[in-house]
């Protein structure tokens, strides 16, 4: 068995130090460039996090839920890994919205949570990722895998679902928010650079997830191969 | 074939329910006795009762069927027949579609049985019955195949008794939302269009479940 290449930390700390970089200068800007809301004033700067946290959620979900598909399809480690981790940095996004939402809600909404049908989703979705992450953990070795991606799989169009429900249900209540609105060109700015420092940092978590996974797999696999090695010899020496 | 060793299955979870009289039993029991939490829970002096019928209706079904969801592989596993059952002639599909039809069968008669109860003790009365009936038909065939879904994934999982009503609830919020909705609107005079739309969505979502089910648990369950 020829041994595979050695997974280089490289790409990993190139996208370490561009993320690491841009949340530096989305800090800066978010401090001294956009001017405080007209109306919301300062609590309105956590919109540049939130909103770019909810859009790398989605983004991170969507792609779990698709790599898993794919996995059921034609398994592959390679695969089962990259949405694994992504499921899982989408989970950290979540948790990132769901603390920074109420935060801002509480100022311009007076309460901390509504039922706003995009609360509510990402609090459904938060749930889901939550039990699917967990049913690895509980499950025996190997069935773990294929539950999780058959779960992940149906999350999607469920979610989809549970979207089209939430804001059927969401249409009975007045307060719903309006995106939009940021005129101001720092504003935009801010905006547009905060959107990539939390790409490059979500691209950071599952890059770091992706090669902890693969290197628990190689090193399962090396075992296997060292155990499997052990048999045969003890096998072939024990016999004279 | 598919359909024959469906009937098989199911007729041997039907005689072996019959004989034990174990979850039904106790199925009803517990959503009796849900009825009556909620009631201690829920009820106002000076409200009226009737309005927390939807909510109360709904959640009760969700709980109960639960119990027989927790139960539903029991007999396989106990019994060490759960590969066998997975592996008929027309692969995993009798297995899925006869516990399907099994949890129907269980939270159908629960739900015939609980509803007047429910109206009885809320003081309540159905102004619009024919689209309630049709919503709990809707949420019950959702939530027996999906239910029956998760039960056959969860099966060796540990702590399955907790996870499977994290999994489940979450991915039926939608059936829930819409169910509630509907029975609330057949309480009032609502427009039939309003009632239609929440209809038409609980019967996308049964679509959905129905279309991918069957596949997911081929894919998990073949070797």
């Amino acid at each position: 068995m020829t041994p595979p290449p050695p997974l280089r930390p490289t790409g990993f700390l190139a996208l370490l130090g561009v993320a690491t970089a841009l949340i530096c200068a989305a800090l800066y800007c978010v401090a001294f460039v956009a001017e405080p809301d007209a109306v919301l004033g300062i609590v309105q700067k956590i919109f540049y996090f939130h909103v770019a946290s909810a859009i790398a959620m989605m983004l991170c979900l969507s792609s779990g839920s698709l790599l898993s598909l794919v996995d059921l399809v034609a398994p592959s480690e390679r695969v089962d890994a990259l949405a694994r981790a992504a499921i899982e940095t989408g989970l950290i996004f979540a948790v990132m919205v769901l603390t920074s939402g109420p935060l801002w809600a509480r100022k311009s909404w007076g309460a901390w949570w509504t039922w706003e049908p995009r609360l509510t989703l990402t609090l459904m979705l938060l749930l889901l990722a939550t039990a699917v992450t967990g049913i690895r953990a509980m499950a025996p070795d190997g069935t773990g895998r294929k539950i999780a991606a058959a779960l992940a799989s149906l999350a999607a169009p469920v979610a989809y679902l549970i979207h089209v429900a939430v804001q059927k249900w969401g249409g009975t209540h007045p307060m719903v928010l309006k995106g939009g609105g940021i005129q101001s060109p720092g504003m935009q700015w801010t905006f547009r650079i905060a959107l990539l420092a939390i790409f490059s940092f979500a691209a950071t978590l599952w890059t770091l997830r992706y090669r902890q996974r693969r290197l628990e797999q190689r090193l399962l696999n090396l075992q296997l191969e060292i155990s499997a090695q052990t048999v045969r010899r003890s096998r072939d020496g024990g016999l004279t | 074939m598919l359909l024959r060793l469906t009937w098989l299955l199911l007729q041997k979870d039907l005689r072996v329910a019959a004989r034990s009289r174990e979850v039904f039993g106790f199925m009803l029991l517990f959503a009796l006795l849900c009825v009556v939490v909620f009631a201690f829970g829920f009820l106002r002096e000076g409200e009226a009762a009737a309005a927390q019928v939807p909510g109360v209706l709904w959640v009760t079904l969700l709980f109960a069927g639960t119990v027989g969801l927790l139960r539903l592989f029991a007999a396989e596993e106990e019994g060490g027949t759960l590969h066998l059952a997975q592996r008929t002639l027309a692969g995993p599909h009798p297995l899925l579609l006869s516990k399907s039809l099994m949890q129907l069968i269980f939270s159908g008669v629960t739900t015939l049985l609980l509803l007047p109860v429910v109206l009885v003790f809320f003081d309540a009365a159905l102004v619009q019955p024919a689209p309630v009936l049709a919503a709990l038909a809707l949420g019950l065939v959702g939530q027996a195949v999906l239910g029956a879904l998760v039960a056959a994934l969860l099966v060796h999982v540990r702590l399955r008794e907790v996870l499977l009503p994290l999994v489940l609830y979450p991915l039926l919020a939608p059936l829930l939302i819409a169910g509630v909705r509907v029975t609330v609107l057949a309480q009032g005079n609502a427009p039939a269009e309003t009632v239609d739309s929440w209809l038409g969505l609980m019967a996308g979502y049964d679509l959905v479940v129905l279309a991918t089910a069957p596949w997911l648990h081929a894919r998990v369950v073949e070797p």
